[in-house]
C-alpha cells in the first residue's frame, strides 16, 4: 500500500513535468505541423535560469519567475529568426531547429562551463500525508504544474485567443478565411509553449542534473507523449503524459531506467499501429 | 542527376580511389578508408531519405547494431568463418529491426515528422541500452579486440587490402542502390512521395514499399557498421548514438540529398574538416555542426554539389 502510494506520487511528478514540456510541442505540432527539436533547450534554459539567479544570491522563487520569461524570449527569437521562414518546409524546420539545439547547448556550456550545476530546493524535508511521507518540494511541484495546466485549459476554452488557437488547430485554411491571423497566433502560442517548458525546467532543476544537454531526454519523452496522446489537444496531452509517465514510474521499480525507456518506446510504437492519431485525435468530442 | 553524368562521376571517383594508394601513405589511406565506410553509411541514409523524402533521425541505430552484432559474433570463440557470419548476422539483425519499426509505423499510417521523431527517440534509447547493458556491450568503454576481416584463408587486414575491400564494397553497393533507385523501384517511390493516395490507387502498396526500402537502407547501414568495427578493432556506444545519427544527416545534406555519390563526398569532406577543427578546439565542433545545419537549410537546400549546377545556370543565363 505504501509502495503503491509512493509510486502514484512519483508518477504524478513525472506526469506533471511531461505535460508541461509536451504542451509547447503539441501546440507547434497541432497548429503549424512544425517539429521543434530545440524544445528541450527551453527546459535547459529554464533550469539554468534558476541556477543563475541562485548563484547571484536570489531565491528559488525568483528563479521560478524568471525561467518562463527566459523561455518565452528564446522561443520568440527562434520563431522570429527561423521557424516563420520554414512553415512550408517540415524537413527544413527539423534540421534547422536541431542546429539551433546544438548551438544553444554549446553556448550554455561556453557561458556556464562544464559539469552539472547545483540548484538548492526552496524547501527541505518531507510532509506527512497520513499513509506515507513524501518530499514536500515534489508536492509543491505537482501543485504548481496542475495549476498551470488548469490555467492553460481555461485560457484555451474561455478566452477569445483560445478560441482562435483551437480554430487554427482544427482547420488552418478555414481559420484564415474567417480572418484569424494564423501566423501571429502561432508566434504567440509558440512563445507561450516555450515559456511553459522553461517553467518545467525550473521546476525539475532541484531534482535533475542541470546540464546543457539535459534537454534531449525531455525532448524524446515529451514527443512520445504527443505521439501517443495525439497532437493539438490538452486532453490528448494529459492522456499521453499519464501513459508515458505512469508506465515509466511503475517500470522503474522493477527494472533499470534505460530498459524501462526502451519498453515505453516499444509500447508507444505499438500504440501508433493501433491508434494512428493518438488517444485523443483532433476533431473528436474531447479535443 | 541524369543517368550518363551519374555514371561518369561514379567512374571518375572510382578511378581516383583506385589510383590513390600509389601516392598516399598508409596512414592517410586508413583515414580515408574509415571515411569511406562512413560514406557508405551516408549513402544508405540517402537511399531512404533521398528517395522517399522521409527523414530517419536514428540511422545510427542500424549502423551501431551491425557494429555490435559483428563484434559479438566474430569474437565468439571457435566460430567458423567469424567475419562472414558476423557480417551476415549484423545485416540480418538490422534488417529485422527496420522491418519491425517499418511494419508498426508505415502500416500504421505514420509518415513525415512523426517518423523522424520516433527514430530520433530510438537512437537516444539505443545508446542508453548500449551503455547500461554492460555485461554484453561492455558499457561505456565498449568492446575491444575484434578480429579483422578474414574469409577462410583470405586475410584482408592489411592497410592496402582493407582499403580496396572497402572501395570495392562501396562501389558495388552504390551501383546496386543506384540501379534500384533509377529503375521501377525508384519510380514507384517517387510516385509515393509525390502523392501516396494516387500511387495507392494505381495498385501500389505504399506501406510495404516504404518498409522494404527502409529495410534495404538499414541493412546497408549495418554493413557499414560491421565493416567499421572489423577495421577499427573496437566498438563503443558512440557508434549507435544520437551524435552519429546527426552527423550522417549533415553528410547527406552537405553532399546533396538523392544523389548517392554526393553523400559519400560529403562524408569524406566533413570528416576531414572535423579533424582539422577538433585538433585545435574539440568543443567547437558541435557549435559548427549546429551552424552548418541552419546554413544548409537556408542557403543550400540541395547540398554543396549544387553550387556547380547553380553557377552553370548563372552562366547560361548570362550567355542568353
Amino acid at each position: 500500500m505504501e509502495v503503491a502510494a509512493t509510486t502514484l506520487l512519483n508518477a504524478l511528478t513525472l506526469i506533471s513535468i511531461l505535460a508541461l514540456v509536451g504542451l509547447g510541442l503539441t501546440i507547434s505540432f497541432g497548429l503549424m505541423n512544425v517539429t521543434n527539436l530545440a524544445h528541450g533547450e527551453f527546459v535547459a534554459i529554464g533550469a539554468f535560469s534558476v541556477y543563475y539567479i541562485q548563484s547571484l544570491g536570489g531565491s528559488f522563487w525568483l528563479g521560478l519567475m524568471v525561467a518562463p520569461l527566459a523561455g518565452a524570449a528564446a522561443g520568440f527569437i527562434l520563431e522570429w529568426l527561423i521557424l516563420r521562414h520554414l512553415y512550408d518546409r517540415p524537413v527544413g524546420a527539423i534540421l534547422a531547429t536541431w542546429g539551433i539545439s546544438l548551438i544553444l547547448q554549446q553556448s550554455l556550456e561556453l557561458i556556464f562551463g562544464l559539469g552539472a550545476k547545483p540548484v538548492v530546493p526552496p524547501v527541505d524535508g518531507v510532509s506527512d500525508l497520513g499513509l506515507i511521507t513524501y518530499p514536500t518540494y515534489r508536492l509543491i511541484l505537482i501543485s504548481i504544474a496542475a495549476t498551470t495546466l488548469l490555467a492553460v485549459l481555461l485560457l484555451l476554452r474561455r478566452t477569445g485567443f483560445g478560441l482562435d488557437i483551437r480554430t487554427v488547430i482544427q482547420n488552418r485554411e478555414m481559420a484564415e478565411a474567417v480572418g484569424i491571423n494564423t501566423r501571429r497566433a502561432f508566434a504567440v502560442a509558440f512563445a507561450f509553449g516555450a515559456a511553459v517548458a522553461g517553467l518545467a525546467g525550473a521546476l525539475v532543476s532541484p531534482l535533475a542534473t542541470v546540464l546543457p544537454q539535459m534537454g534531449v531526454n525531455y525532448l524524446a519523452n515529451s514527443f512520445f507523449v504527443v505521439i501517443v496522446g495525439g497532437a493539438g489537444s490538452i486532453t490528448g496531452l494529459l492522456a499521453g503524459s499519464s501513459f508515458v509517465g505512469g508506465f515509466t514510474s511503475i517500470l522503474n521499480y522493477q527494472i533499470s531506467p534505460s530498459l524501462a525507456q526502451a519498453l515505453v518506446l516499444t509500447a508507444a510504437i505499438v500504440l501508433v499501429r493501433l491508434r494512428p492519431n493518438g488517444f485523443v485525435p483532433v476533431g473528436s468530442r474531447f479535443s | 542527376m541524369r543517368d550518363p553524368s551519374w555514371l561518369i562521376a561514379f567512374a571518375i571517383g572510382l578511378l581516383l580511389l583506385a589510383l590513390l594508394p600509389t601516392w598516399v601513405d598508409s596512414y592517410n589511406l586508413t583515414v580515408l578508408r574509415d571515411a569511406l565506410i562512413f560514406g557508405l553509411f551516408a549513402a544508405s541514409l540517402d537511399f531512404f531519405w533521398g528517395r522517399t523524402g522521409i527523414l530517419c533521425f536514428g540511422h545510427s541505430v542500424f549502423f551501431g547494431l551491425g557494429a555490435y552484432i559483428m563484434a559479438l559474433v566474430s569474437m565468439t570463440p571457435d566460430i567458423p568463418l567469424p567475419s562472414l557470419l558476423g557480417l551476415l548476422a549484423g545485416i540480418t539483425g538490422a534488417g529485422l529491426l527496420a522491418g519491425a519499426v517499418g511494419y508498426f509505423l508505415f502500416f500504421g499510417g505514420v509518415r513525415g515528422s512523426y517518423f523522424t521523431i520516433v527514430t530520433l527517440a530510438l537512437s537516444v534509447i539505443a545508446q542508453q541500452v548500449a551503455v547500461s547493458w554492460s555485461s554484453v556491450t561492455g558499457g561505456d568503454t565498449g568492446l575491444i579486440g575484434i578480429p579483422p576481416l578474414m574469409f577462410g584463408g583470405l586475410d584482408l587486414s592489411g592497410d592496402v587490402a582493407s582499403y580496396f575491400t572497402v572501395v570495392a564494397l562501396l562501389a558495388t553497393v552504390l551501383l546496386g542502390l543506384w540501379a534500384l533507385s533509377r529503375g521501377r523501384w525508384g519510380r514507384i517511390l517517387t510516385a509515393i512521395s509525390d502523392n501516396e493516395m494516387r500511387a495507392a490507387a494505381l495498385g501500389h502498396n505504399a506501406a510495404l514499399r516504404l518498409t522494404m526500402t527502409f529495410v534495404i537502407s538499414a541493412s546497408t547501414a549495418a554493413l557499414a557498421g560491421a565493416l567499421y568495427v572489423a577495421m577499427a578493432g573496437l566498438v563503443a556506444p558512440d557508434l549507435i548514438g544520437l551524435l552519429l545519427a546527426t552527423e550522417v544527416i549533415v553528410w547527406v545534406a552537405v553532399g546533396g540529398r538523392g544523389t548517392l555519390i554526393g553523400p559519400v563526398v560529403g562524408a569524406v569532406l566533413v570528416q576531414r574538416a572535423q579533424q582539422e577543427i577538433s585538433s585545435f578546439n574539440p568543443s567547437l565542433w558541435p557549435l559548427i555542426i549546429g551552424c552548418v545545419f541552419v546554413l544548409i537549410v537556408f542557403l543550400l537546400p540541395e547540398g554543396v554539389l549544387s553550387i556547380g549546377t547553380r553557377i552553370r545556370a548563372l552562366f547560361r543565363r548570362g550567355a542568353a
